[in-house]
């Protein structure tokens, strides 16, 4: 896709406020917003292997370390490795005659190496039983994730009572007495009980690590010895096995291959999904895609007069209809400033109320829903908590250039799929502006625009130019479910074009 | 400078007719060369060993680096060992291979670079630089990683097993025009 619409000249600004191309936006049909990856909920819905296709649930896969059991990689290339089969005969004469053992060992495709380079014995079973390796560090590492555990628990401990402590703080016989237990304290000659609650029952601390300050000498052979750069691994070698991170090509071994995710996407304000692929891993296909790509008219640069300062140019731009029904496209001057105001109008009630509750989520130190969304997305559908409304910020891009906004509109008409092999030519009936329209196919229209730089502009600078588009938004949902008419909206959009550099005069 | 096509052909292989080949070009029994190869012996002859295959859309030029072209009077010999595989696309240049090497899909092998034995050149890695590879070496991803390997890749007997049964069916081959020695 990025091939097909890039370069990114072309950006459309979300509803966050970020500027992106038009296929990394989604739109809210909900809400008739537009949303980009920035501004929605990002939910994981399954762990599946990329190789062998098989969806893991989330509890194993944090088991095994969001890798899968049976796939591995190749420690030299990253690329998946294959299973290959050789026949080895029987070791003893005797048997000779016997049908040859089938025995298994991995092999990349892409830079053939295999598990015979570093030894590693070929297997009898399919699946290998590959021998692991134990880390080096796996003892100290149990014991530190151990004693965080055991701090965890302490301190969920310490904020139960002390949460008890406040319910029956009415009805404390000290309280009532005026005794406290520092008065008591203070009365005994005991010192005041200073240690923090938290840390009386605070579980053994585990061992510091400690530096050393007295390091091996290299050997000389480091001096004198040509290096072998094949015998040395790479940067990325060596950090696709954190724990032993090797220094030579002979302790390459097979890493387990990490696990990919299919993830849904939640419009914020109105909990509805944007994205949401289908469970099965094979498949690539979607239940809810609420592209922006398949809603909101596309643009496409066409071509552009030579840029000059102060001159005006002619700018052909090609709008594209995606949708069954017809638009109309109408033109508005782009006002960065009072667009915000317009906007932060809009939300500022409501993300005023989702400020305080999320301003008051922090204080009880709960989770964001988004972040606890990741870790437990069934929890969230369970208990929806209002998310929050990202504020939408102001649209940096500094627009340089001047765009004439015609003053009529044009329709563009539906999509017909069956167009392209239609030879009877257009039969449409359009009574078009013959300045604005330059030329229009089907559901596509060439558009005449007048661009001027601005006088001030250094040569081979680039020049930027932003309008706001109107189309006109058909909603389906509604009509769908109680047959009514659909609802038509008037949606505005605003676009930023990349024009290219601005050249001398003549 | 470029003499007339001379080419020679042992008992076994397949050379298909629509194949192109210019100059010198000494091919070896059990060597397939598939339509639309191109074989130029620029620079001097090209002797090609026994059981080779190469395949559509390889280029295999002998041609002198600028600096070496100058003397007119020596005629190197390009001399390819046995067994080795050209995968589609490739463009090799090479002065001298060995034995057993896999040229790749779209690799490119410039003509400063010997290949020993048993060496396998990635698809779509170019290698320029003068130097000579040393044995079973393996060049692979775009940034044309290399390393060592264990032994020579396998050879592709049973591919070309099929094609000498598949290829006469469908192509024109050159007949042999020298005796087995």
């Amino acid at each position: 896709m990025a091939y097909i619409t890039g370069p990114d000249v072309v950006k459309y600004a979300c509803t966050c406020g970020l500027l992106k191309p038009i296929t990394h936006l989604y739109f809210c049909r909900y809400c008739t917003q537009i949303r980009c990856s920035f501004c929605v909920c990002h939910e994981i819905d399954s762990n599946f292997c990329g190789k062998c296709s098989e969806n893991i649930p989330s509890s194993e896969a944090r088991l095994k370390k969001n890798r899968c059991g049976n796939c591995y990689v190749c420690p030299s290339c990253q690329q998946d490795l294959s299973t290959r089969i050789a026949s080895k005969g029987s070791a003893n004469p005797e048997e000779a005659k016997s049908t040859p053992k089938k025995m298994y060992y991995l092999l990349c495709q892409f830079c053939r190496w295999s598990s015979r380079d570093v030894g590693i014995p070929d297997q009898s079973t399919v699946t290998g039983g590959w021998p692991k390796r134990e880390n080096v560090h796996a003892n100290r590492l149990q014991e530190l994730v151990d004693s965080y555990k055991a701090i965890i628990l302490a301190s969920k401990k310490h904020q139960q009572d002390k949460e008890k402590k406040k319910r029956v703080k009415c009805l404390s016989y000290t309280d009532r007495t005026g005794v406290t237990a520092a008065a008591i304290r203070k009365r005994l000659g005991l010192p005041a009980d200073m240690t923090h609650p938290m840390l009386k029952n605070r579980p053994k601390n585990p061992e510091p690590a400690k530096a050393k300050s007295e390091v091996e000498d290299l050997p000389d052979s480091i001096f004198t010895e040509p290096l072998n750069l094949a015998e040395i691994m790479s940067i990325e070698q060596r950090l696709l096995q954190p724990e032993q991170q090797p220094t030579t090509v002979d302790k390459l071994f097979p890493v387990h291959k990490q696990l990919s995710i299919k993830r849904s996407l939640r419009c914020r304000s109105c909990e509805h999904n944007v994205s949401k692929p289908e469970y099965n891993p094979n498949s690539v296909k979607f239940k809810i895609q609420l592209f922006a790509y398949y809603i909101i008219p596309e643009i496409r640069i066409v071509t552009v007069e030579p840029l000059r300062s102060g001159k005006t140019s002619e700018l052909i731009v090609k709008f594209t209809n995606p949708t069954q029904h017809q638009t109309t496209i109408t033109f508005f001057e782009l006002d960065l400033d009072e667009v915000e105001s317009v906007v932060t109008e809009e939300v500022a009630e409501v993300a005023e109320s989702f400020e305080q509750s999320l301003y008051l989520q922090e204080k009880q130190q709960l989770s964001l829903p988004s972040l606890g969304s990741l870790s437990q997305p069934s929890s969230l559908l369970a208990s929806r908590t209002p998310s929050i409304t990202v504020k939408p910020r102001r649209i940096k891009e500094d627009l340089n250039c001047k765009i004439g906004i015609p003053e009529s509109s044009f329709i563009l008409l539906p999509r017909d799929d069956a167009a392209e092999y239609d030879d009877s030519g257009d039969s449409h009936n359009i009574q078009d502006d013959p300045k604005l329209v330059k030329w229009r196919k089907s559901n596509k229209a060439f558009i005449r625009l007048y661009v001027t730089p601005n006088e001030d502009l250094p040569l081979n600078s680039e020049v930027t130019c932003g309008f706001v588009m109107q189309h006109i938004y058909t909603n389906t949902i509604t009509s769908k479910v109680e047959n009514k008419e659909p609802q038509q909206y008037n949606h505005k959009v605003k676009v930023f074009l990349t024009l290219g550099n601005s050249v001398g005069c003549d | 400078m470029m003499s007339r096509n001379n080419i020679k052909i042992f008992p076994g292989a397949m050379v298909c007719e629509e194949s192109k080949l210019r100059g010198d070009i000494t091919i070896g029994s059990g060597t397939i060369v598939h339509p639309s190869a191109v074989i130029i012996a620029e620079a001097g002859p090209i002797i090609i060993g026994d059981w080779c295959l190469i395949e559509e859309q390889v280029k295999i030029v002998h041609r002198l680096p600028f600096d070496q072209q100058s003397n007119e009077n020596s005629q190197p010999v390009l001399i390819i060992g046995s067994n080795n595989v050209f995968e589609v696309d490739c463009i090799v240049e090479a002065p001298k291979i060995g034995n057993n090497n896999v040229f790749e899909s779209k690799c490119f092998v410039g003509n400063k670079v010997t290949i020993s034995n048993g060496c396998t050149i990635g698809a779509g890695c170019k290698i320029t630089d003068e130097q000579i590879l040393p044995e079973n070496v393996i060049i692979f991803g775009v940034n044309c990683q290399m390393r060592e390997g264990l032994d020579r890749p396998g050879p592709q007997t049973l591919q070309m097993e099929t094609l000498s049964k598949m290829l006469p069916n469908y192509h024109h081959i050159k007949k042999p025009n020298m005796k087995k020695e």
